[in-house]
Parts: structure tokens; sequence; C-alpha cells
């Protein structure tokens, strides 16, 4: 016979559908957003490692000083093992939009390009240009624009397989599609551009492929060798460290490892907001439950029937959800990734990660912890349940409160300390809706604030790195020199760090050069953690021999990982003569160098890319958060507080027989819920603050550079605000049901 | 007279399935009388308890408790009406469970500007050495001497009582009946009290018997006997 306590399921679920309904929707959009990110993110990883064999992209890239001869190709080939492929560059300057765009010619053979709208190029003036960068200055297929002296045509929208995020050097924390950006022309198109900024970069590709990234550092270590000793070599960068062609490969599995986490904690906690709401269920209903079981239902049976709707709940939501996640979400969190990487087309595929991740496992996590309560709970005798004495501990004693504290204090805190799983509860749910918002509502601001820090902190307005020594009559021009080694800490990324020689008495930075140590900047020393009178070791990028410093003092420079020390010794130390120098420091521009002296001009936009482009990547996603942290802020508390007012229906209605006022019976069961709130924001907030610190030194650990975090009490301040008004509607609508709690409810049967 | 009810009448339901509770019940009750409400289930004696409570709302007719009438009054009238003037006893005591027993009597205690004292009140129903435990730790004798020391202990005007020893043993219920009884001599309250018990008639001033909503007889009782004294 079909158990017919199924009949009631249509019953319970009439009488809380509100609360089954809200979280329904939270399901819905926390399972279908995840869905719809990992089916996106999944189905561009998939295109994006095709893309490594579709479009034939290089094992590395190096320049040379000068255009290799075809018999130095010819022995660098047999000696490095490798077939070799000219991709020289042009970069230039594009002043309509005050950016760097870097053209190459026709790629045939090697990092092929998929256009995604238009055509290739096929006469001399024309070009394909990358997506995003396209996007950014409102280029379109059909629209000119100047590069130089030369009006070229945008023929097509394209992705340059091997600039599927936009760095411009490997070394940048973050790429910039607004300031740096890649075209293709053909080859005489390419040849029509002036020669002033040509690179002569040469792509590789190993006759026999390494088998991972450990391989293919034995490899590159080795090619650099042979290079180095036929050649003068300018750059060199291995695939597998080439952030252009594997950041955005590793930010999409990163990202997904992160959305998975928060989906499963997030489901953790309303897991255990079911199991409260569930216990508190069987409290009401424990003579029924007793009397059932004392007539011959199994606890099975029971446990079964207060799972069925938590768990039909969830797996509706997941297949919602899932539905949304694969037709509309996904092209919404797609459109994320498009709006920051140059990646290539993709098709949606099926992923069974998805369905796992996003519906088997959260099922998993909702099963856990609603049979472990539900079990804990079933397990008491039938005759406990008849005479509803569901406390663990038999007879338990109450402890004591000082009787010199009023009765409603008192009263406060027993309620307080009778809902205690809730308010744990209730206190997670605040923190992880805290962090959500905190980090939604900090992101901009911070980088905006950093954005103004690094400006203001600017060694010069101007800085020219030079291709050769050249003079200069400019005002406030200052000689200095600069080199770059790279630093590996157990733990972090190996990064490159640029180290600065200045003349004694800089007018732009002011550090002793006399002593034996070195002053390291602000981000290196954050990023770091360390102190004066520290060692640390740097070596050669593209060699081994190592440099051993010491920490003298700190240079407030926030943008850069960046070490500072007298020119005399920053000579003596790389071994250059007396009076070297490959730098200007200048408050005014120069103008009479040639250009073609000029290496490169760092300006406040380049410092500043990183925020700038960290806001574009991620300022829609922040606003998300938001909305998402204040939906769970209300939820959690709202299912919380709702509960430890039904809990005490019959109580209520006993105070108010009593004659208590709604005001005064608010002030006991809401407010309990108000000061634990106000609390919970009050601690949480720092927690929050102290846990992102916490992310972000982590994150920045595999990342080039760093950038502090730091969140103003502003934001604090507007986060506490959020809360207490989003829980003002949720004490509102506690005022309301408790109002509504009839006088006549002790007057029910316990049931 | 301290009570007056007139012309009282509730119905439940709507359609075929309205059932008359109180066909127009008439009473009046002297301030410091005990009335006892007896009659069989469905005769309406809780229904009128609660409407004289103010729980519960009739139909049609009047209740007048020391010049001021009940049907007069809005939402926070009513509830100021119990804050001053009532306390209530139920069969199932009603403590809050998350207060000890000294706590439960102190949220009546909270309602009084001049409440008896709470450990005097507590040694007088012999509940001062329990008065740190929770209710679940007592008896339901002793849980339902402190859901009377929470009605009393702001000295209500009226104290009204449904079926207080209906989920009690025989010993039990004359010792709560004979707390009743002591407290009505010593504090002057009226009591009306609902039960089906009719030998608590015999501990009434007024005995009122109720049956399909009607009052069928309503008498005072000529010889009056203490509640220890009763018997059944």
């Amino acid at each position: 016979m079909r158990d017919p306590l199924i009949k009631r399921l249509p019953r319970e679920l009439r009488e809380e559908l509100g609360k089954y309904l809200v979280i329904f929707l939270f399901f819905v959009m926390l399972i279908g957003s995840v869905s719809g990110f990992i089916v996106a993110d999944s189905s561009m990883i998939d295109a994006y490692e095709e893309g490594f064999e579709k479009y034939n992209i290089e094992d590395g890239n190096f320049e040379l000083a000068s255009e290799a001869d075809s018999d130095l190709i010819s022995v660098l080939e047999e000696k490095g093992g490798i077939k070799l492929y000219r991709n020289y560059y042009k970069e230039e300057y594009t002043s309509p939009f005050d950016s760097k765009l870097r053209v190459f010619g026709a790629r045939n053979e090697v990092d092929k390009v998929c256009i995604m709208e238009g055509s290739e190029p096929a006469a001399s003036d024309e070009i394909a240009l990358d997506r995003l960068y396209a996007r950014n200055h409102k280029l379109e297929v059909g629209g000119t624009f100047r590069l130089e002296e030369k009006e070229l045509k945008v023929c097509g929208i394209a992705a340059l397989s091997d600039y599927s995020a936009l760095y411009e050097k490997t070394s940048d924390m973050i790429f910039d599609n607004d300031k740096f950006g890649v075209g293709v022309m053909t080859d005489e198109g390419f040849a029509s551009v002036r020669d002033d900024h040509i690179h002569y970069s040469y792509s590789w590709i190993y006759n026999e492929k390494p088998a991972d990234d450990i391989e293919a550092k034995d490899k590159s270590e080795e090619l650099v060798k042979v290079l180095s000793e036929n050649a003068v070599l300018v750059n060199y960068i291995p695939e597998y460290i080439n952030q252009a062609i594997v950041f955005a490969g590793n930010d999409m599995g990163n990202d997904k490892v992160s959305f998975t986490a928060f989906l499963y904690i997030t489901v953790a906690v309303l897991a255990f907001i079911f199991a409260i709401t569930t216990e508190s269920t069987i409290q009401k209903e424990s003579g029924i439950i007793g009397t059932l079981r004392a007539t011959g239902y199994t606890r099975g049976e029971i446990i079964r029937h207060y799972m069925i709707l938590p768990m039909t709940v969830l797996l509706v939501g997941a297949v919602v959800g899932n539905i949304l996640g694969y037709t509309l979400l996904e092209k919404y969190m797609a459109s994320m990734y498009y709006d920051s990487y140059s990646l290539p087309t993709y098709t949606v595929r099926f992923s069974a990660e998805a369905l796992i991740k996003t519906t088997l496992v959260p099922f998993a996590i909702m099963f856990a912890v609603n049979l472990a309560a539900l079990v804990r709970k079933i397990r008491l005798s039938p005759l406990r349940f008849i005479r509803h004495d569901l406390s663990r501990k038999q007879r338990r004693k109450a402890f004591r409160l000082n009787t010199r504290i009023g009765i409603m204090i008192r009263f406060r805190l027993r309620i307080i300390f009778q809902n205690i799983p809730n308010y744990i509860t209730v206190f997670i749910g605040i923190f992880l809706a805290d962090a959500i918002l905190f980090f939604g509502l900090s992101f901009e601001p911070m980088l905006d604030s950093f954005r103004e820090s690094i400006i203001d902190n600017q060694i010069a307005e101007n800085i020219y790195i030079l291709k050769a020594p050249a003079e200069t009559s400019a005002p406030g021009a200052e000689k200095a020199a600069t080199d770059s080694l790279e630093i590996s800490f157990d733990g972090f990324k190996a990064e490159d760090v640029s180290i600065y020689g200045i003349t004694d008495g800089s007018r732009y930075v002011s550090i002793d050069s006399t002593g034996d140590g070195v002053y390291i900047s602000s981000a290196f020393r954050d990023k770091y953690s360390l102190d004066k009178g520290d060692s640390f070791t740097m070596k050669e990028k593209f060699g081994s021999k190592e440099y051993e410093f010491k920490v003298a003092g700190f240079y407030e420079y926030p943008s850069t990982i960046a070490v500072f020390t007298g020119l005399d010794r920053f000579n003596e130390l790389f071994g250059y003569e007396s009076g070297h120098y490959n730098m200007y420091l200048s408050s005014s521009e120069i103008t009479d160098i040639d250009d073609k002296l000029i290496a490169t001009r760092i300006t406040s936009d380049d410092l500043t890319k990183t925020s700038r482009q960290l806001v574009r990547s991620l300022g829609d996603i922040t606003k998300i958060f938001v909305g998402f942290g204040v939906v769970m802020f209300v939820l959690v508390i709202y299912l919380l507080s709702k509960i430890i007012v039904e809990k005490n229906a019959r109580s209520i209605s006993m105070v108010k027989i009593l004659g208590y006022t709604n005001s005064e019976i608010n002030s006991l069961y809401v407010h309990t819920t108000t000061i634990v709130t106000a609390l919970s924001l009050v601690l949480t907030i720092p927690l929050a603050d102290r846990l992102i610190a916490l992310i972000f030194k982590i994150v920045f650990k595999n990342y080039s550079g760093y950038f502090p975090y730091k969140a103003s009490p502003v934001i604090m301040l507007e986060t506490f605000i959020i809360g207490a008004v989003s829980y003002a509607l949720i004490a509102l609508l506690l005022n309301r049901r408790v109002k509504a709690t009839p006088l006549a409810e002790v007057l029910k049967n316990v049931e | 007279m301290f009570l007056e009810i007139s012309a009282i009448k509730k119905s439940f339901g709507e359609g075929e399935n309205r059932t008359e509770v109180l066909k127009g019940i008439d009473l009046s009750v002297e301030k410091g009388e005990i009335c006892v409400l007896l009659g069989p289930s469905g005769s309406g004696k809780s229904t009128l308890l609660n409407i004289i409570g103010g729980i519960d709302s009739a139909d049609s007719g009047s209740i007048t408790i020391s010049g001021d009438k009940l049907e007069d009054m809005n939402e926070k009238a009513l509830t100021n009406y119990r804050r001053k003037h009532l306390g209530y006893v139920f069969q199932q005591y009603n403590l809050i469970p998350n207060l000890n027993i000294k706590e439960n009597v102190e949220v009546g205690a909270y309602l009084s500007s001049s409440p008896l004292d709470t450990d005097e009140l507590l040694k007088t129903l012999g509940l001062y050495e329990h008065r740190h435990k929770l209710p679940n730790q007592l008896s339901g004798g002793q849980q339902q001497r402190t859901a009377i020391g929470r009605a009393i202990i702001k000295n209500p005007d009226l104290l009204l009582c449904d079926e207080p020893t209906g989920a009690l043993d025989y010993k039990t219920s004359k010792e709560i009946l004979s707390l009743i009884g002591e407290i009505n001599s010593k504090y002057g309250n009226t009591v009306i009290m609902v039960t089906h018990n009719d030998a608590i008639k015999n501990m009434a001033d007024r005995v009122v018997k109720l049956r399909d909503g009607v009052i069928r007889k309503n008498y005072l009782n000529e010889v009056k006997i203490s509640a220890s004294e009763l018997d059944w």
C-alpha cells in the first residue's frame, strides 16, 4: 500500500509555501548561476585547449636584438631541436585611442588567427583586430583608424590564439585590453608600417613536444642556453609561462574551483537551515511522530517523510537551475569571460561535471546534513515523542541567571540560549553574506584608491627606458638605470623584479644609497612580508647567476615589485661601467631624444592598468556579489528567526493572554534576533575583512605583482547599513508574524 | 455586580456546519465569588470562559466587568484589560519552557505595578526550593501550581481557570483546588472555574450548569465546603 503520509506533503508544502518558494528560488539562482558558469567555463576551456592544436599555438617565442639570417636560424633549429617561425611585430602608439597596438604580419603556420567577424586581411591597408581592443575603441568591420602615418581599414574582428589574454609583457600583473591590443595584417601591409619599433620575434615549435610543464621547463632551460650562446637574446618566453597564452586557461580553471566551493558552502548553510527547520517541525509534531512510531511506523519511514520536501525542493531547484544554466545564464557567464579574454568561438557542450557539481554534490550535502539531524532526533523512543520530551539530556537543568537582572533581559537571554544552534547558523550565514557583500562593495573603491595611490607615489611623471644612451636637455631629467631579476620565494609564483639604480641625491627617489642594503618597494615588502634587515636572493631571468640582497629600508611604491639602490652600486652589481644608464626619470616630457632610441615610455597609464583591467573584468561580477550577499543575508536571517517565532508560538500566545502588548512580545522574541544580528554584523564585518585580506594574500602568491587589500571604514559602514536595512525588513515581517500569532494557540492541542 | 454577562451568543462554522455553542447566556458574578461552570463536553463552558477572558469574542451580547464593556474594547484595550484584571490558568499549564519556575512567575509579576512578593508566593505555593528548575523538571501538580502563581502574582481581580485539574491525579487535583480556595480567601479575587467534575461545585459560591449552550442551572451554594473536603 502507498505510504499514506505522502498525502500530508502537499498540505505541508502549502502551509510553508513562502519558505519553500524563497528557498527554491534561491537554489534556482545559485545552482543556475554555478551551472551556467561551469557549462560556459567548461565549454570555453575545451575550445581553448583544442585551440592549441587547431591554431597551432607556439611552444614559445624569443626576441633577438637584430634580424636572424637563415644560417643562424638553421643553427638554432638544429641545436635547439625546434622549428622556428618568423613572428615579427611592430608596436605603435595609436594616439586616437591613447593606447599601444602590436601588429603582426600574416600568420599562416603558427599562432593562427580565429576570424570571428568579417574576413582575414587581403589588402595592405587592411587589419584584423583583436575583438576586445576593437570593442573598447568602438571599431567595427569597415571602420578605419590611423596607425602612425598609415590609414588602416578594419576588415575583421579576430582572436589571436597566442593572445587570449592581452598581456603586453608576460611579467605584467595583469593585461589591459584598453591600452594594449593586437592585430594582423598581410605581409605587405606589415612591411608598409614604419620599422622604428620592430621586434624581431620568433616563435618556435619543438620537434618533439614536451609531455608536461616539467619537461617543457627542462627543454626551455636547455633552449635558452643554445639561444644565448648563438645570438643576442632580448626576450625569451616559453609557452608555459607566457601569460598571454596560459592566463585565460588558468583563470577559467581557478574560477571554476572558487564558484564550486562557494556553491558547496552555501548549500551546506542552507542544509543546516533545513535541518533546524525540520527539527522544529519534529518538535511541533512530536505527538504525531510518537503515535506513528507506536503504531508500527519505522524510523526510516518517518525520516523519509521529513526528508522528502527539502530534498524535492533542492532537486526541482537544481533541475530548473540547470535548465536556466544551460540556456540563459550560460550566455551571461560566458560574456563575463568574453569581456575579459580574447577567446575564440566555442560551442556549448553538455558538462557531466556541471551535473555532478551543481546537482549531485549539493544533493549529497543536503541529504547527509538532514539525515544526520533527523537520525539523531528520531532515535528517541515513541514514548518520549508522545510526551513531547525531546531534549537530549533528560531533565536538563536550567543554568542560573542573576535575579538582579530584570526579567525581560533574562527572558531574552533565555531565548538566545534556547536557540543557540539557530543563532550560530545565523552568525555563519551573516559571515558568509557579509564576506560576499563586503567584497562586492569594497572592490571598486579599493582599486580606485589603489590607482590614486599609484599616481601619488609614481617615481616620476615620465619614465623613459632607453635602447642606447642618449643625452637630453629636458628640464628635470635625471639619469637612472634599470634591469630585472627573477625572485622565487617558497609557495609563490616566480616573478620579475625591477631593479632601479638611482643617482645620489635624486629628486625623484629618496633613498640612502650609502649602506650595503637596498630599498624595496612597499608592494615588495607587503607581498613577501619582508622586514628591515631581511635578506633575499634573486637570479638572472635567462641565466643562473644569483644575487643576494639585504633590506635597508622601504620606498613607498605600491604598484610594482621593485628594488632601489644607488646607480654606482647598480652598475657594480650588474658589471656595467661607471656612468652607465638606460633610463630617464623626468618631470617634463622628453622630446629631444630620437624615438628609435626609446624602448619604452612608462606613464601613469602603464602603472594603473592593473586596476583598470580588474574593474573592467570584475566590475559586473562585484554587483552580482552585492545582490547575492543581500539575498543570502535576508534568507538566512528570515528563515532562522521565523523558526524561533514559530517554535515559541505557544509561549507568545500565552504571554499575549497574560496581557503583554505586541511591542513587548516583539521586544522579547524579535529583539533577541535583532541583538544577535547586530552583534553578528559588528563581529563578522572585521572577520570578513580579514578573510578577504587572507584570500588576497593567497591569490597573489600565484600572480605576478601585488596590490594591497585595503577596505575603508566607509565600506564597513556601508556593509553594516545594508545589513541593518535588510534586517529591518525582516524584523517587520517577524513583527507581523508575532502579531498574527493567535491567542487561541494555547487552547490548541499540542499538535 | 462585578461581572455582568448578558445574552451572549456564539457559533462556529458556516452554513450547514454552523454550530451554535452559546445560545444566549445571562450571568452575574459578585466580586470575590468562586463561580464554577459545570457541564459536559461541548456544553460551551470553555467558550464562555474564553469570551470572558477576551481571547475569543461573542457574536452578540454584552459582558461588563467593573463597569467596562468588553464589546467596546479594541485589541489594545483588550490587552490592557487582560493585563490589569485577569489571571488565567489552563489545563495544559502553558508555562514558558525555557524559563525557570521563578522566571515564569516573574513574567506575570512584570505586568503589575504592585505585584505580590515572588519569593513569598513561591513559598506559599511550595515551589521555593524548585524555583531554579525548568518546568519539564517538575511534576504536573507543581507545574500547575507555577501556572497559578504566574496568574495570581499580579493579584488580578478575576482568576479564570479552565479545567485546572483536568490533567492531574486525585490527590494533586485536591491540592490545586485547595490552593485556589486559599488564594480566593486570602486575596479576595473572583474565580471562575470551568470543570466537568461535578464534585468541585461544592467548593463554589455559585454553580452554573451549562448544556448545549444554555444555562440549565444557576444557583448560590448554601453550604460551601473547603477543597480538602471534596471527594469524587
